[in-house]
């Protein structure tokens, strides 16, 4: 938890990894680009004295992640968003598999969303149901920049991703996280495109659409997609760390999407490993909107906004009772081994 | 012909500064694009470097192409060469950019011809800077019927030969020129100049200001298109702000 206004706020980071990019298991040279650029983005907005170096970038251990999270990143409760990549990498980049290793260990802890790519068929499907089955999800990260053969890429709004729209409203898999952000299929007019989210959060207005990254390139074809959309969310990692680097910056794009989107439907995520939580969720907490900057946009970033963006919409999302979860947690195993006691004793003293 | 001196670096690097990234709207020199510069006699080379490794190969072809022609058109330079380096299309562009091709025969699988795309991103640009030239406007005093109907002859520059030139404002004259307001002159002018790219003003009698979509703006519609306005320079800007970083990484 993270203490701010004499108030303890939980925290849920909503957009997390643990991935693998080391030499062994890079089977193309966009598996060496991709972590090489995730390493700029890396070192572009972290503090000097928090920078990691290459070799433990490329992969970490689950006990360095517990730590980070929960320890140090004032993290009640983490999101994964499996990224398979499994053109670049033998074994995948951030798999569901692999990530269900931590959350089975801490179920508590976190929250384990599943993946699908609207080209894998019939195939792709049984896999979905799959993940139902084993991992009981109820979100999904898709990354429509992945490439699968020929092709580099594949829209939302397609009748194939509606087949698995539709599998997962069916399932009730109600979360849809979209990579919308920098991409790696350049060529194609959609390569910076967030306009397939319009139609499929039309179309599906059961389901929720988290823009991970709020769009960019594309930062304002989002926003007039979240101002339409009630079911539109966005994930603000990426921003996130920007309150720290660039905290002015960070408080004109907050203005926007306050402005636009809503206090309602804004997502913290730390991006881990791209980013520490710990700094990243103090940055977010202690940012303010300068004067200018608050009678521009008519909107205020108050701590009970705050509140809602670090945990709370990303609760009301994953259907999680939070002070429930706050007694769950104060005597789990991360908050004996990490003697957080403390930040959960008023939820256990009732 | 006469042999002259060869161009100097700070020739090149002043013509190159005319290049824009099109999507940041800045220079490729002030945003540090250039990793180096060769010079021999009238034959130039330029290493270009961008943020990242994926930035788009349409934008990368525009900064690249759009050096060449800048550089071979100043009177000393016979040919420019260009190097795009890390970027995962560099062969193709380099390619293509050197041996004179056009970007649908290098990137046969490209949706966008390059001029659409370089036509919305100019529009980008107009509505950001539209933004700002609208705010001194109303900061200055003018109300939204008086900015929708401005024209281009209602606003004057100063003498651009003379030493005024520089004034830090310029006058917009308001009720069929019956008096005259002064406004921050960069906001204007910057607008002007990307207004009249765009080709939204080309005659004198042109109103200055459009929506997105090159309509005439209602002057009860003007906080709705300053609000989008305002939201394209944040796109803009906000970009901007993560390319610099990657680069300032790329280059540690």
């Amino acid at each position: 938890m993270y203490r701010h206004d004499g108030e303890d706020v939980f925290v849920i980071d909503a957009h997390v990894h643990d991935w693998d990019a080391s030499e062994e298991n890079i089977i193309h040279e966009g598996g060496e680009q991709f972590i090489q650029c995730f390493h700029d983005y890396h070192t572009a907005f972290t503090p000097e004295e928090r920078q990691w170096d290459m070799d433990e970038y490329r992969k970490y251990s689950d006990e360095r992640m517990v730590r980070d999270l929960f320890r140090d990143g004032h993290a009640d409760m983490a999101i994964f968003q499996p990224t398979a990549l499994s053109e670049f990498y033998e074994h995948g980049f951030n798999t569901v598999e692999d990530n269900a290793t931590l959350t089975d260990e801490y179920p508590g802890r976190f929250v384990l969303n599943g993946r699908f790519d609207s080209r894998e068929g019939e195939d792709g499907l049984e896999e979905l149901e799959r993940q139902k089955e084993v991992h009981d999800i109820t979100g999904v990260k898709l990354y429509t920049a992945e490439w699968r053969g020929d092709s580099k890429g594949w829209r939302l709004d397609s009748k194939d991703s509606f087949e698995y729209l539709e599998k997962c409203s069916e399932l009730g898999i109600t979360n849809i996280h979209a990579h919308k952000g920098p991409t790696i299929r350049p060529l194609n007019r959609d390569a910076f495109d967030v306009r397939d989210i319009d139609d499929a959060a039309t179309s599906f207005p059961e389901l929720n659409f988290i823009v991970e990254h709020v769009g960019f390139p594309r930062f304002d074809d989002f926003a007039h997609i979240g101002a339409e959309e009630t079911n539109v969310y966005g994930g603000i990692s990426v921003v996130a760390p920007m309150a720290h680097a660039r905290p002015r910056k960070f408080g004109e794009i907050m203005g926007e999407l306050l402005f636009w989107v809503g206090e309602d439907n804004l997502l913290f995520g730390s991006d881990y490993a791209l980013w520490e939580p710990e700094w990243v969720v103090e940055a977010v907490m202690e940012a303010e909107l300068t004067s200018e900057q608050r009678d521009e946009f008519g909107v205020e970033l108050t701590h009970d906004v705050k509140k809602k963006i670090i945990g709370e919409n990303a609760a009301e999302l994953y259907d999680i009772d939070i002070e429930e979860r706050k007694q769950e947690l104060a005597d789990d195993e991360i908050t004996a081994e990490f003697d957080l006691e403390d930040q959960y004793s008023g939820a256990t003293a009732d | 012909m006469a042999t002259t001196a060869q161009p100097s670096v700070e020739t090149i690097r002043t013509r190159l500064a005319r290049v824009d990234d099109p999507e940041l709207d800045e220079s490729i020199v002030d945003l540090d694009y250039i990793e180096s510069l060769t010079i021999n006699e009238s034959e130039v080379t330029v290493t270009l470097v961008l943020p990242t490794a994926w930035c788009s190969p349409a934008f990368a072809w525009m900064m690249a192409t759009g050096a060449r022609d800048e550089l071979e058109s100043l009177p000393r330079v016979t040919t420019a060469t260009i190097r795009l380096e890390d970027h995962m299309h560099q062969e193709e562009i380099n390619r293509g950019v050197n041996e004179r091709l056009e970007f649908e025969e290098v990137f046969e699988d490209a949706d966008d011809d390059i001029e659409a795309v370089r036509r919305t991103l100019a529009e980008k640009v107009r509505m950001s800077r539209q933004y700002r030239a609208i705010g001194a406007l109303r900061e200055a005093g003018l109300e939204d019927d008086q900015v929708v109907e401005l024209t281009r002859d209602a606003i004057d520059l100063g003498d651009e030969d003379e030493a005024g030139a520089d004034s830090d404002t310029v006058v917009v004259y308001l009720a069929d020129g019956a008096f005259g307001v002064s406004v921050p002159a960069e906001p204007i002018i910057e607008y002007l100049q990307k207004a009249t790219e765009v080709d939204i003003v080309t005659q004198p009698t042109d109103r200055v200001f459009a929506t997105a979509e090159a309509d005439p703006i209602a002057p009860e519609e003007l906080d709705r298109i300053q609000h989008r306005a305002r939201l394209t320079g944040a796109t803009v800007t906000g970009q901007g702000t993560i390319c610099e970083g990657l680069n300032r990484a790329r280059n540690l």
